[in-house]
C-alpha cells in the first residue's frame, strides 16, 4: 500500500513536469508588432506583397490569412480575440453589419487622399444611424454592364432600339429570351437592378442626415408602379425570362444565340478569350437612367487591432499605405477589377468599359436591413417574368415591398 | 490414472485475442501509454487553465482543476472502487463535450439576443459606442503628424495643419505654435525633424500604440486632437457622454438620454426604436419563443411548413425503402447474370457526393433548358419542375428518393441474407404464395432490423437542409408569404428567418426554433422506437 502510494506521487510529479513543458511551449508568445490580415485567395499574393513593403519600411511583421471571401465577414463575429485579424479585406455592403456589431473601427483620411477617390466609393464604406463614419479604404470597384455582341447587333442608343434588336435576334436563333440576364428560380435582384432603376425603382430612401432609411422602401414606389406595366410587356414578348440562370445566360451569349448579356467584370477574361467582337456599355435609359448597382471592395481596421495593441500600426497600413496609387493598382489588378483610386492605373480596356458603364450608379445599400431585401425583390422579378402564368408586375412588386417591410419590422 | 491424464493432456493454455490485448497493456507498455495519455490530458488542462486565468473565469477554472484532479486520481490511485470509473470516465467526458454542452449552449443562445448588433459584451459595446460617437467638430482641423519626445523624454506630437501648413507642438496641455523654420516637412507633408525634439521613427513608433491613442491634445471645449495611425491626427469631439453611475449615455447636443433597455441596447428614452449601435449580447428570457408564437410573420407559415416537412421526410423514407427493397429482392435471385454490375450501378447515387448530385439535378430540371424538359419536349410535355409549387415539391421528393434509395437497397440486401431460408421454405411448404410469404414472413423479419434505420433516416430527412437548399432554395414563393417558400422544411425555414430577415443574423431566434425542431423530432422518434419494440416482440 505504502509502496503504491509512493508510486502514485512519483507519477503525479512526472505528469506535472511533462504537462508544464507542453503548456509553456503552447503559450509562448512574442511581443513584436505583428499585423494579421484576412483576405481571399485571389488577393492573397498581392496583399502579402503590399503589406510586406509597408512592414519592411516600418520594422513590423505581417501575417496574411487566406479565407473564403464571405467567411471573412461571418468569422469576424465569432473569432476568438487572440486569433482575430487587425485588418480585413471587405466588401462595402458589409459595412453596416460589421459596424452595427461594433467589430470595425472608424478611420479618417486626409483631405489630399480623399480627393483621389470618387465620392461614391467613400460613401459606400460610410455608415451610421446618427453620425456617419468612414469604415474602410476603397480599393477596387465593380458593376455590371450591358455586353453587346457587335457582330450580331449595333450598340443601342435607346431602350426601344435594344428591345427591337434583342427580339430580332431571339427570333433568328429560336431561343426563348432576348436579353441574357440571369435570374433562376430564386431570383437575382442584383443583375435585374438596371431594369429596376430604369423603371424608377429604388431600395431605400435617405433621411435628413443623409443616411439610408430602412423605413423608406422604394421597391413599389408610385413612379415604379406607373412604369411596371412595361415588365408585363417584356414578359409577353419574351425580352427577359426568369427561367434564364447564370449558366444559360453565359452560354447563350458565348454561343452567339443572344446578342446582349448583362454581366460584370468577373467575366472579363471569359469575354476576352471568347473571340467574340463585343462592347460593354450602360444599358440605355428606360423611363429613368438604367444604372447598375455599384460594388466597392476595400480594407478595414477591426476593433481587435486595438485589443492587440496595434491599432495605430493597422490604421497606418490601411489609411496611408493601401490608399496610395501604387498599392491600389496592385491590389485591384489582383482580382481583375478597376482600382478605386483615380490616380491608380488599370491598362485593361475591357475593365475600363465596365468602369464607364457605372456612370450614375448606386452603391448597394450597406445597412444590415438589406438582407431582408434580396430574396423578395428577386422573387418579384421571377414571378412577373416567368412567361405564361406570370403575376402582373404591379402585384408582384407590391407584395415584395410589403414582405420586406414586415421582415425589417 | 496418471497415464490417462497424460494422454488427455490439454493443449497448452492459449488466451483469446482480447485477453492477450489486456495482458499486453497491463505491464510496462500499459503504464507508459497511460502516463502519456494522462500527461497530454494534464497538459491540455494546464493550457486551458492559463487561458481561463487570463480571462478571469474563476468558476470555470475551479471546475477544470477539480475535474483534472479527479481524472488523475481515478487513474493513479490504487483504490479498487475507482476501477469501474476507469472505464466510464472517457465516455462520460466525450458525452459531455459533444452532446450535453452543445445542447446547453443552444438553449443558452435561444434565451439570448445574440444577433446582428448584439455580438459584443457590454463593456466592449460601451467602448465602441464611445469611439463611434467621436465627430469632427465644425471647423475641425486635420493634421499631418509625427510623434516625438521632448527634452524630458515625454511623448508629444509634432503637427502640421492640413490644409494651411501651420506647425504646432501638441501635448496633454494643448497646442503650441512652433516657428515654421524649426520644422522640416517631407513631400507628403509629414514632419521629419523639429528643433528641440527627437522624432520617433522605425519599429519603436508602433510599440507606442497605447500611449499614442491615450494622448489627447485639448483644443476647444470637449474637442481634442487625436492621433489616427502614426502620421495623421484629427480634431474630434464626443457627441455622447457616458454616465457610468446611471448606466446611460447622454447626447451632448440636446441632452437626450439613452438608457439600458434591458434587451442589450442603449435606447432613447423618448423613442425606443432609436438605439445606439453596437448593442451587446445578453439574456432576454423567453422573448425569442414569444416572438415565434406571436409574430404573424413567423407564426403563420409555421404549420404549413411543419406539415410539408413531415410529408417530405415520410415520403422520402418510405418510397426510398420501398424501391430499395424491391430492387434488393429483384437482384437477390441466385445465379442472376451481371448481379454485381447491377448492384454497383445502383449504389452510384450514394457514392457521389450529395451536393454534386443535387446541383446536377437542379441543372437537369431547369425549366426551359434542362435535359429532362428537353426530352419531355419531344412528346409535347412541359413540366415546370422548379417554378410551380406542387411540381417543385414533387421534384424535391424525387431527387431525395434518388439519393436515399441506394442506402435502403444496401441495407435491405444485407437484411435479406440474414433471414434464414428455412423459414421461407417452411412457409412455402405450408402453401403460402409469394406475396403472402413476403408480407407475413420476410417483411416482419426484415423490419426488425430495418425499422430503427427507417426512424433514423426519417430524423435525418426531417432536417435535410442540403437537399432543399441546393435544389430549390426553398422556393418557389407561395402567395404572400415573405419567408417560407413551397418546399421549405423547418430547418431551411429556420435558416431563412435567422439569416435573411431583419438585420441579417439572428442566432437567438434560430436556436429557439432549433429547440422546437429537436422536441418534435425527439417525440416522433421516441414514439416510433416504442412501436419498434412491439415489432420485436411480435417477431
Amino acid at each position: 500500500m505504502q509502496n503504491s502510494l509512493k508510486r502514485m506521487w512519483a507519477s503525479l510529479g512526472l505528469l506535472a513536469a511533462i504537462a508544464a513543458l507542453l503548456a509553456t511551449t503552447a503559450t509562448a508568445a512574442h511581443k513584436a508588432v505583428n499585423i494579421v490580415i484576412w483576405t481571399d485567395s485571389d488577393r492573397a499574393a498581392a496583399v502579402t506583397k503590399v503589406a510586406n513593403d509597408w512592414a519592411a519600411k516600418n520594422g513590423a511583421t505581417v501575417k496574411v490569412v487566406t479565407k473564403n471571401f464571405g467567411d471573412i465577414r461571418d468569422n469576424l463575429s465569432t473569432v476568438n480575440s487572440a486569433d482575430a485579424p487587425d485588418v480585413i479585406t471587405a466588401a462595402h455592403d458589409w459595412t453596416g453589419k460589421l459596424a452595427a456589431n461594433g467589430l470595425v473601427q472608424p478611420i479618417f483620411l486626409s483631405a489630399a487622399v480623399k480627393k483621389q477617390f470618387p465620392s461614391y466609393t467613400l460613401n459606400a464604406f460610410s455608415y451610421g444611424t446618427a453620425v456617419k463614419k468612414l469604415y474602410g479604404v476603397p480599393v477596387a470597384v465593380e458593376n455590371i454592364g450591358l455586353v453587346v455582341n457587335t457582330k450580331l447587333a449595333k450598340a443601342p442608343t435607346t431602350f426601344s432600339q435594344l428591345e427591337t434588336e434583342a427580339l430580332a435576334q431571339k427570333k433568328k436563333s429560336h431561343i426563348s429570351f432576348g436579353i441574357a440576364v440571369q435570374q433562376g428560380a430564386n431570383g437575382d435582384a442584383y443583375h435585374m437592378y438596371p431594369f429596376f432603376s430604369g423603371l424608377g425603382g429604388y431600395i431605400f430612401g435617405t433621411n435628413k442626415a443623409g443616411n439610408l432609411d430602412p423605413s423608406d422602401i422604394g421597391v413599389a414606389n408610385p413612379t415604379f408602379l406607373k412604369n411596371a406595366s412595361l415588365i408585363n410587356k417584356w414578359n409577353k414578348e419574351g425580352l427577359i425570362s426568369s427561367k434564364v440562370d447564370d449558366a444559360t445566360a453565359k452560354n447563350a451569349f458565348l454561343k452567339g444565340q443572344a446578342a446582349f448579356w448583362i454581366t460584370g467584370p468577373w467575366n472579363a477574361d471569359t469575354l476576352k478569350k471568347s473571340g467574340l467582337k463585343f462592347k460593354v456599355m450602360q444599358m440605355p435609359a428606360i423611363a429613368k437612367p438604367s444604372v447598375p448597382f455599384l460594388g466597392v471592395q476595400g480594407f478595414m481596421v477591426t476593433k481587435f487591432a486595438n485589443d492587440h495593441g496595434v491599432g495605430s500600426a493597422a490604421t497606418d497600413l490601411v489609411t496611408n499605405f493601401m490608399a496610395n496609387p501604387s498599392a491600389q493598382t496592385q491590389l485591384a489588378a489582383a482580382n481583375g477589377r478597376p482600382p478605386a483610386n483615380t490616380k491608380a492605373h488599370s491598362s485593361d480596356p475591357v475593365l475600363a468599359q465596365f468602369s464607364a458603364a457605372s456612370k450614375g450608379g448606386v452603391p448597394m445599400p450597406n445597412i444590415p436591413q438589406m438582407d431582408s431585401v434580396w430574396g423578395d425583390l428577386g422573387q418579384a422579378w421571377v414571378k412577373s417574368t416567368k412567361g405564361s402564368g406570370a403575376t402582373p408586375a404591379a402585384t408582384a412588386f407590391k407584395t415584395a415591398a410589403r414582405a420586406i417591410a414586415d421582415k425589417i419590422g | 490414472m496418471s497415464t490417462a491424464t497424460a494422454t488427455a493432456s490439454p493443449e497448452p493454455f492459449r488466451p483469446g485475442l482480447i485477453a492477450r490485448a489486456v495482458a499486453a497493456f497491463s505491464g510496462a507498455t500499459g503504464l507508459v501509454l497511460k502516463m502519456a495519455i494522462l500527461a497530454v490530458t494534464n497538459a491540455i488542462a494546464v493550457w486551458a487553465a492559463v487561458v481561463l486565468v487570463d480571462k478571469t473565469r474563476w468558476v470555470a477554472l475551479g471546475v477544470l482543476v477539480l475535474a483534472t484532479a479527479a481524472i488523475d486520481y481515478v487513474y493513479l490511485a490504487p483504490r479498487s472502487w475507482t476501477l469501474p470509473l476507469k472505464f466510464l470516465v472517457p465516455g462520460t467526458v466525450f458525452l459531455l463535450a459533444f452532446q450535453i454542452v452543445p445542447v446547453i449552449y443552444t438553449i443558452q443562445v435561444a434565451l439570448s439576443n445574440y444577433s446582428t448588433g448584439h455580438i459584443l459584451t457590454k463593456p466592449e459595446a460601451i467602448k465602441q459606442i464611445k469611439i463611434n460617437s467621436l465627430e469632427v467638430p465644425a471647423n475641425g482641423k486635420q493634421y499631418e503628424m509625427s510623434p516625438a519626445r521632448d527634452k524630458d523624454g515625454k511623448l508629444v506630437l509634432i503637427l502640421r495643419q492640413d490644409p494651411g501648413g501651420q506647425v504646432y507642438i501638441g501635448t496633454k496641455k494643448g497646442l503650441t505654435p512652433l516657428p515654421q523654420s524649426d520644422v522640416k516637412i517631407d513631400e507628403t507633408g509629414v514632419p521629419t525633424a523639429a528643433k528641440g525634439y527627437t522624432l520617433i521613427t522605425g519599429a519603436e513608433l508602433f510599440t507606442l500604440d497605447k500611449q499614442l491613442q491615450a494622448l489627447q491634445v485639448p483644443t476647444k471645449g470637449d474637442a481634442a486632437v487625436q492621433a489616427q495611425g502614426v502620421h495623421q491626427a484629427v480634431e474630434l469631439q464626443p457627441t455622447l457622454r457616458y454616465d457610468a453611475a446611471k448606466n446611460q449615455f447622454v447626447r451632448i447636443s440636446d441632452g437626450a438620454v439613452f438608457a439600458d433597455n434591458g434587451k442589450g441596447s442603449f435606447a432613447s428614452v423618448s423613442n425606443s426604436k432609436d438605439e445606439l449601435e453596437p448593442g451587446w449580447k445578453t439574456l432576454i428570457g423567453l422573448a425569442n419563443f414569444k416572438k415565434l408564437a406571436t409574430n404573424p410573420l413567423y407564426r403563420d407559415p409555421f404549420l404549413r411548413v411543419f406539415v410539408w416537412t413531415f410529408v417530405y421526410a415520410t415520403l422520402t423514407v418510405f418510397v426510398s425503402f420501398a424501391v430499395g427493397l424491391f430492387l434488393a429482392i429483384a437482384l437477390d435471385k441466385k445465379g442472376l447474370r451481371g448481379q454485381r454490375l447491377y448492384r454497383s450501378v445502383l449504389v452510384i447515387p450514394w457514392a457521389i457526393p450529395g451536393f454534386l448530385g443535387l446541383l446536377v439535378w437542379a441543372g437537369l430540371l431547369n425549366d426551359d433548358f434542362g435535359v429532362v424538359n428537353r426530352l419531355l419536349g419531344h412528346v409535347g410535355i412541359h413540366v415546370p419542375w422548379l417554378f410551380d409549387a406542387n411540381w417543385a415539391r414533387v421534384s424535391v421528393i424525387l431527387v431525395s428518393v434518388w439519393l436515399t434509395t441506394p442506402y435502403f437497397f444496401l441495407v435491405s440486401m444485407g437484411a435479406l441474407q440474414s433471414i434464414p431460408a428455412e423459414l421461407t421454405e417452411a412457409a412455402r411448404v405450408d402453401g403460402g404464395g409469394g406475396w403472402a410469404i413476403f408480407r407475413r414472413v420476410t417483411l416482419p423479419l426484415l423490419l426488425v432490423a430495418v425499422a430503427p434505420l427507417l426512424i433514423a433516416s426519417f430524423a435525418f430527412n426531417f432536417n435535410n437542409f442540403g437537399n432543399i437548399y441546393l435544389l430549390t432554395g426553398g422556393g418557389p414563393a407561395v402567395g404572400n408569404s415573405p419567408i417560407a417558400g413551397a418546399t421549405d422544411i423547418l430547418i431551411s425555414y429556420t435558416y431563412k428567418i435567422a439569416f435573411a430577415a431583419g438585420k441579417g443574423q439572428d442566432y437567438g431566434l434560430a436556436s429557439a426554433i432549433s429547440i422546437l425542431i429537436f422536441v418534435i423530432v425527439g417525440t416522433i422518434s421516441a414514439i416510433s422506437f416504442s412501436r419498434t419494440k412491439a415489432l420485436e416482440n411480435m417477431a
